[in-house]
């Protein structure tokens, strides 16, 4: 069974014409997927269907066999992470250590197990020297990765990036590529929407180009 | 903008929701606020404001209102008692009277608001300009109007992102929730600041404030069915007053 499934997915914003035309796709768990196209062909717009953000107009985006629009987007965050396109909208805490944390403290977990969770997901991703630096004034890469953090931290099975090199240095990138490594190695998919070939050619997987609203493989 | 709809310039169209909403302001009876909205709504359809749109942008608005209509039926307690618990009245005509004052004060100002949309953000700032409001003040009035959708849809990302940390807020008790709404706070202002700098670095860059005297190559002229409507405005505003004020027409219903 596939992962995340589109089965005849259609979608339009509100008095535009069709953006995604009968869209099929499989994708599997484990897999590597990356995404290109032009500007406005509807990269991002496939990623927020495929997390349920956005309802498509017509056919269904299953995941795990399971219609998406039924599942709420915190039992969907749970299984697929979604880093958007500018991270800054998901850093919701004034600290770091906070940031990933609060969503645990909510949930009334144990303080000694947000603390361990903090510290192994910031190890993964070498920033425990960011522990408790300040959000407001981290680099852009900085918080791409904060955000990440904040992503893996739930533990989720697939990731979804969209356009993670943009405004990154050639340095970032190297660092960003290595990180897309350690998770595939670490048994997570992924899902990088970017139209920069470059970076996606680093990855062996399936690399899908959208085009006219129709996707191409 | 619809076929039938008034081209009119945005100083008439100011000096209409000015004259509206004073009126849903000052003067709290049911009948003439009734009156005024309908006036206001078949005002807003000539100007060719799109009330539709207005309605499903101002939707969460509209729960937050009916909530302080009921709340307001319940605590302003005059009149015959609708419904009583055990002798004691909770519902009175007075206060469901108050309330329905409420809806229709705001609905009028949220209609009549809407002639404004009809002009676009450059026509604003000339009309406030001409109407001798300083130039930086009118600016960050087109400014505050363009970045609303922005802001509104970096709100509407970042209340998915933070769902999409697991979080299922309808299954959060409501005290929870409330901090998980606090932490929506954060992103949004730090945007919001971050943006504010970002532009007013760009303003500097173009300089903005450089020569005191500033020149402007659209200038808006009031033709003949503007001084109308502005006369026209203003008499109707006045009657409106005179009438309920000294004649004391209507009479009260309570």
């Amino acid at each position: 069974m596939s992962f995340i499934k589109f089965e005849n997915v259609s979608f339009n914003y509100q008095h535009q014409k069709l953006l995604l035309s009968e869209l099929e796709l499989s994708i599997d768990s484990n897999s590597f997927t990356a995404v290109t196209g032009p500007n406005g062909s509807g990269k991002t717009t496939l990623g927020k269907l495929a997390m349920g953000i956005l309802k498509p107009l017509s056919g269904k985006v299953l995941l795990e066999g399971r219609d998406i629009s039924t599942m709420s987007l915190g039992k969907v965050g749970s299984k697929i992470g979604y880093l958007f396109q500018n991270p800054e909208v998901q850093i919701f805490a004034n600290t770091v250590i906070d940031d990933l944390g609060f969503v645990m403290r909510i949930k009334n977990i144990e303080e000694n197990e947000i603390n361990k969770k903090i510290d192994t997901v910031l190890d993964f991703l070498n920033i425990s020297d960011l522990r408790n630096s300040n959000t407001f004034n981290l680099s852009y890469g900085e918080k791409q990765r904060l955000a990440i953090a904040g992503i893996l931290i739930n533990e989720p099975q697939f990731l979804i990036l969209d356009e993670p090199t943009t405004g990154l240095d050639i340095g970032r990138k190297k660092m960003l590529s290595a990180l897309i490594e350690k998770l595939l190695a670490a048994g997570k998919g992924l899902m990088i929407i970017s139209h920069d070939h470059k970076f996606i050619n680093n990855f062996s997987g399936k690399v899908l180009k959208i085009s006219g609203g129709k996707i191409y493989e | 903008m619809s076929k039938f709809s008034i081209e009119a310039d945005i100083r008439s169209k100011l000096a209409v929701v000015l004259g509206f909403s004073t009126i849903a302001v000052f003067i709290q009876h049911i009948y003439v606020l009734s009156f005024i909205l309908i006036i206001s709504i078949a005002a807003a359809l000539l100007f060719g404001a799109n009330i539709l749109k207005a309605i499903k942008t101002t939707r969460n608005l509209w729960y937050l209102f009916f909530i302080i209509v009921i709340l307001q039926s319940i605590f302003s307690r005059s009149g015959q008692a609708l419904l009583a618990i055990n002798g004691f009245p909770l519902i009175t005509a007075g206060g469901v009277l108050k309330g329905g004052e409420f809806l229709m004060r705001v609905s009028v100002i949220v209609f009549s608001a809407t002639i404004i949309s009809t002009s676009n953000s450059r026509e604003v700032v000339q009309g406030l300009v001409q109407l001798k409001i300083p130039y930086d003040i009118a600016f960050m009035v087109s400014v505050a109007i363009r970045f609303l959708p922005l802001l509104r849809s970096e709100i509407k990302d970042t209340f998915t992102a933070i769902q999409l940390r697991g979080l299922d807020l309808k299954k959060i008790p409501l005290k929870r929730r409330i901090r998980v709404y606090l932490y929506i706070f954060n992103p949004v202002v730090a945007g919001a600041i971050r943006k504010a700098r970002g532009l007013s670095i760009a303003m500097e860059m173009r300089a903005f404030r450089a020569y005191r005297k500033r020149t402007s190559f659209l200038k808006l002229r009031l033709s003949a069915a503007d001084y109308f409507i502005m006369v026209f405005t203003l008499i109707f505003t006045s009657a409106v007053f005179v009438m309920f004020y000294y004649f004391n027409f209507p009479a009260g219903i309570i």
